[in-house]
């Protein structure tokens, strides 16, 4: 319990004084995992609609892909991605490994399928004839798309919720993949970890606070988007 | 603005739904579209629409085929069997159809007033749309497409899945709310009544193929064919190796004097008080016949002889 | 239905291809390619902070970017075997041996050494501190000791290995003998939470002094030397090896100005300096009078 309280005690202090160092990793968090859940966003949703709405041979297989994709172990994902980004690798030529977009690419892989789920899933709870409506009343391609993702609103904000939620708090395709370099790859996942193993307790407990307050603000201002109700 | 189709044909699955060589629609004309269940009524309303795209031949509404670009589609305002609408309120989903058809704030708000008012939708127009009742729902669905006062409306069964006495205020509404906001009017029905209240003009659709158009009066005294007779309402009896269609209320007692007659078997009489109605069969066809007060009421099992006023010598 | 969704699925297709290419515009613009350097090594290294302090004024006056991988020794030589890794700084001479042989490991160089002391708690309940050398003591811990392992393949753990096979012991059969898999800090703080005894390198253990009542109870004897060497991957059978940047690493590190920053490293915050430099020393005159 002490130890709790020192963490808080600490995280005040290290926010309060500025810490040049602790700034860079929580920028550093936000921008790569922020940058990977647009991006996913980009190449999920448009992909949970097709599967949502499309017939074709196959749909089930993929939706079960899908599905199991949601469930796969970040750190299963941050193996493979380091196995090909590696020096020896297919992709070493491209010296990607160690570096922030290495740990973006592995974050878009893990938070693509929770898009792409939860997108579809929003999606099929439409009414069936809601693009026919939009057709007829003269929509073009974009008002159409603008318009059900309006509709689906609930099912796409949970979507950017999960994806982000889940490579935010996530360690090992992190530290596998960025290498939790000081400076360029550490965030807060990493550093937590970093300082858990050198026995700095109530700065790592810091950090997870910290991780804590910052998933809930997104969460939150996420949140407040979608339970915003239309008149 | 008419609308016109040519050599029309479209399927699904390999299936043959609609095979219609010319149709047309005149401006200004309110038509009922009537057939059974299954006939492509719905389809029909959907190509004219731009929803689909005919295999081979072509709609055009106005001259310009609807399929070809939104604004092509905005001349057709479509009210579909079952309503859809957004998460929003009624009235917000009439604003949105109109800022689709790029009316002006004013001129929404304006709209919106008249046609709730007309539709009877006025109370519930801030109440979220999915929240509506059937009967309301399907008003403001009307109300949507009426809103819209597109050269052309279609209205895809606009009565159904409504209690009676709804069906029936909205059926003595209606006429007069086409008169107000609508061009042309294309509507589906399964229903006479509703095609003969409501329409000056009708086409018989049965199992993809036009078999009679018209205007409702001429389409209703020349039936075209034994099926579409029967689905106006004609009761079919066979002379010898040909048929009758006989109109409602056209059997009479006794002989007739000239009229063809027929061997009715009673099945039983029902006393209405200002008169007797009397059920029976003619050759195993079910007819009804209307007679006089005070008249002999034949017994359950009796036969009586019959003429029929009015018919029609059909194939 | 609607020819939508492949319209969508396109769509998506498209938003693909462009995530990528982002990333990789994004990688061309900032990858300093030639240089930079990965260089392998272990936690304990690393978490000495020697090479946070050398580092920097490498990279400044140089140009190249040393991206510092931590992992057990035996992860930093396979790194190498990979080669996932351009030079590797390792202290495990042993085992170094085996991938010099290989041809994997070339140009090694010796850097420093420091030694590991056995810790425990204060009242030594096993005697370790009387022990005459270190087979001994740990003959003692495991008659009487608790003791926590590191259990990652780091040098520290071959080191204990090492030892109870030189004393005829089989690690597996002492009751109280636990392994933490992590770090040395954390596995010092485990220790300290079961006042056992444990193998810490001398520069962790006073990094985190101050923190722990476990105290160094047995040191000096010539085989806990911990000795680092320093190589390059070779890049005969690895091509893609940054060989100038690790050149130009292993060339500092033997420089007289980073020999000299090496053997003050640690004096100002600690008392004493973690690490004795040996560059161009002769492997055998490593460590021949450890003076605290």
């Amino acid at each position: 319990m002490s130890d709790l309280a020192r963490g808080m005690a600490e995280a005040a202090r290290l926010l309060l004084s500025g810490d040049r160092e602790l700034y860079g990793i929580i920028l550093r968090s936000l921008m790569i995992s922020g940058l990977a859940t647009l991006l996913a966003m980009g190449v999920g949703v448009p992909l949970g609609y097709g599967l949502a709405r499309g017939r074709f041979p196959g749909r089930t297989l993929v939706l079960g892909a899908v599905n199991t994709g949601m469930g796969m172990p970040p750190v299963v994902v941050g193996l493979v991605v380091w196995l090909l980004l590696t020096r020896s690798g297919p992709l070493g030529s491209l010296d990607l490994v160690y570096t922030k977009q290495a740990m973006v690419a592995a974050q878009l892989l893990i938070a693509t399928p929770l898009v792409v789920g939860f997108t579809a899933a929003s999606i099929q709870a439409l009414p069936v004839q809601l693009p026919d409506l939009l057709r007829s009343l003269g929509a073009g391609r974009a008002q159409t798309l603008w318009t059900i993702s309006r509709e689906a609103r609930l099912g796409l904000l949970a979507a950017v919720m999960a994806g982000f939620g889940a490579i935010i708090s996530e360690v090992g395709a992190s530290m596998t993949v960025g290498g939790n370099l000081r400076g360029s790859t550490r965030v807060l996942t990493t550093a937590i970890v970093t300082e858990t193993s050198r026995g700095n307790l109530p700065l790592a407990l810091a950090l997870g606070l910290m991780l804590l307050v910052l998933s809930f603000a997104v969460n939150l201002l996420l949140t407040v988007l979608q339970q915003r109700r239309v008149g | 603005m008419d609308v016109v189709l040519n050599d029309v044909r479209f399927g699904r699955n390999g299936r043959t739904v609609l095979d219609i060589p010319a149709l047309s629609f005149a401006g200004g004309t309110t038509t009922a579209v009537f057939g059974p269940n299954g006939a492509g009524k719905t389809t029909l309303l959907r190509l004219i629409a731009g929803l689909e795209q005919p295999k081979t031949g072509e709609v055009r509404v106005g001259g310009v085929e609807p399929g070809r670009n939104p604004a092509a589609r905005r001349r057709v305002a479509f009210a579909f069997q079952e309503a859809v609408f957004l998460g929003r309120s009624v009235r917000r989903n009439l604003d949105f159809a109109l800022r689709l058809h790029g009316i002006d704030q004013s001129e929404r708000r304006a709209r919106i007033h008249d046609v709730a008012d007309e539709c009877g939708i006025g109370p519930v127009l801030e109440r979220p749309a999915r929240r509506l009742s059937t009967g309301e729902a399907q008003r403001a669905n009307l109300a949507r497409a009426l809103v819209l006062r597109a050269p052309v409306t279609l209205l895809d069964e606009p009565l159904a899945g409504i209690d009676r006495v709804a069906r029936a205020q909205l059926l003595e509404d209606l006429p007069r709310l086409l008169a107000t906001f609508a061009a042309t009017t294309i509507l589906v029905t399964h229903d006479r009544e509703e095609a003969f209240r409501l329409a000056d003009h009708m086409v018989i659709l049965i199992d993809g193929a036009v078999r009679t158009a018209g205007p409702t009066g001429e389409v209703y005294r020349r039936p075209s064919d034994r099926q579409t007779a029967a689905m106006l309402g004609y009761t079919l009896l066979r002379l010898g190796d040909s048929w009758l269609a006989v109109p409602p209320g056209a059997l009479g007692l006794g002989g007739g004097g000239g009229c063809p007659e027929f061997t009715l078997l009673v099945e039983r009489a029902v006393d209405m008080g200002s008169h007797f109605h009397l059920l029976g069969t003619i050759g195993g066809v079910k007819v009804d016949l209307r007679l006089a007060a005070g008249a002999p009421l034949p017994a359950p099992g009796a036969t009586i002889r019959v003429h029929a006023q009015f018919h029609i010598h059909m194939r | 239905m609607t020819p939508r969704p492949a319209a969508f699925s396109v769509l998506s297709a498209l938003s693909a291809l462009s995530a990528l290419s982002v990333l990789s515009v994004f990688s061309v613009l900032s990858a300093q390619a030639a240089g930079d350097m990965i260089l392998a090594t272990t936690t304990s290294t690393q978490d000495s902070g020697l090479l946070d302090s050398l580092l920097p004024p490498f990279q400044a006056a140089r140009g190249v970017h040393v991206k510092v991988i931590a992992v057990g020794t035996a992860a930093a030589l396979e790194m190498a075997r990979r080669g996932d890794a351009d030079a590797v700084l390792v202290h495990s001479p042993e085992d170094e041996r085996q991938y010099v042989e290989s041809g994997d490991l070339v140009r090694g160089r010796l850097i420093m050494h420091n030694d590991f002391l056995i810790v425990g708690p204060a009242g030594d309940p096993a005697g370790v501190g009387s022990a005459p050398d270190a087979v001994e003591a740990v003959r003692r811990i495991a008659r009487a000791g608790a003791f926590v392992a590191r259990g990652d393949g780091s040098g520290t753990e071959k080191k204990e290995l090492a030892l109870w096979k030189a004393a005829g012991i089989d690690p597996r059969t002492i009751a109280k003998r636990e392994e933490t898999g992590q770090g040395m800090g954390a596995t010092l703080f485990v220790a300290e939470q079961r006042q056992g005894y444990t193998l810490a390198d001398r520069a962790t253990y006073l990094a985190l002094r101050e923190r722990l009542t476990v105290v160094p109870l047995f040191e000096g004897d010539p085989v806990l030397l911990n000795v680092y060497h320093a190589y390059l991957v070779n890049p005969a059978k690895h091509p893609g090896v940054h060989l100038e940047a690790a050149r130009a690493f292993l060339d500092f590190l033997v420089a007289p100005e980073t020999q000299r920053l090496i053997g003050e490293f640690g004096r100002a915050r600690l008392g004493q300096p973690l690490f004795v430099a040996d560059a161009g020393k002769a492997e055998s005159e490593v460590g021949r009078a450890v003076e605290r």
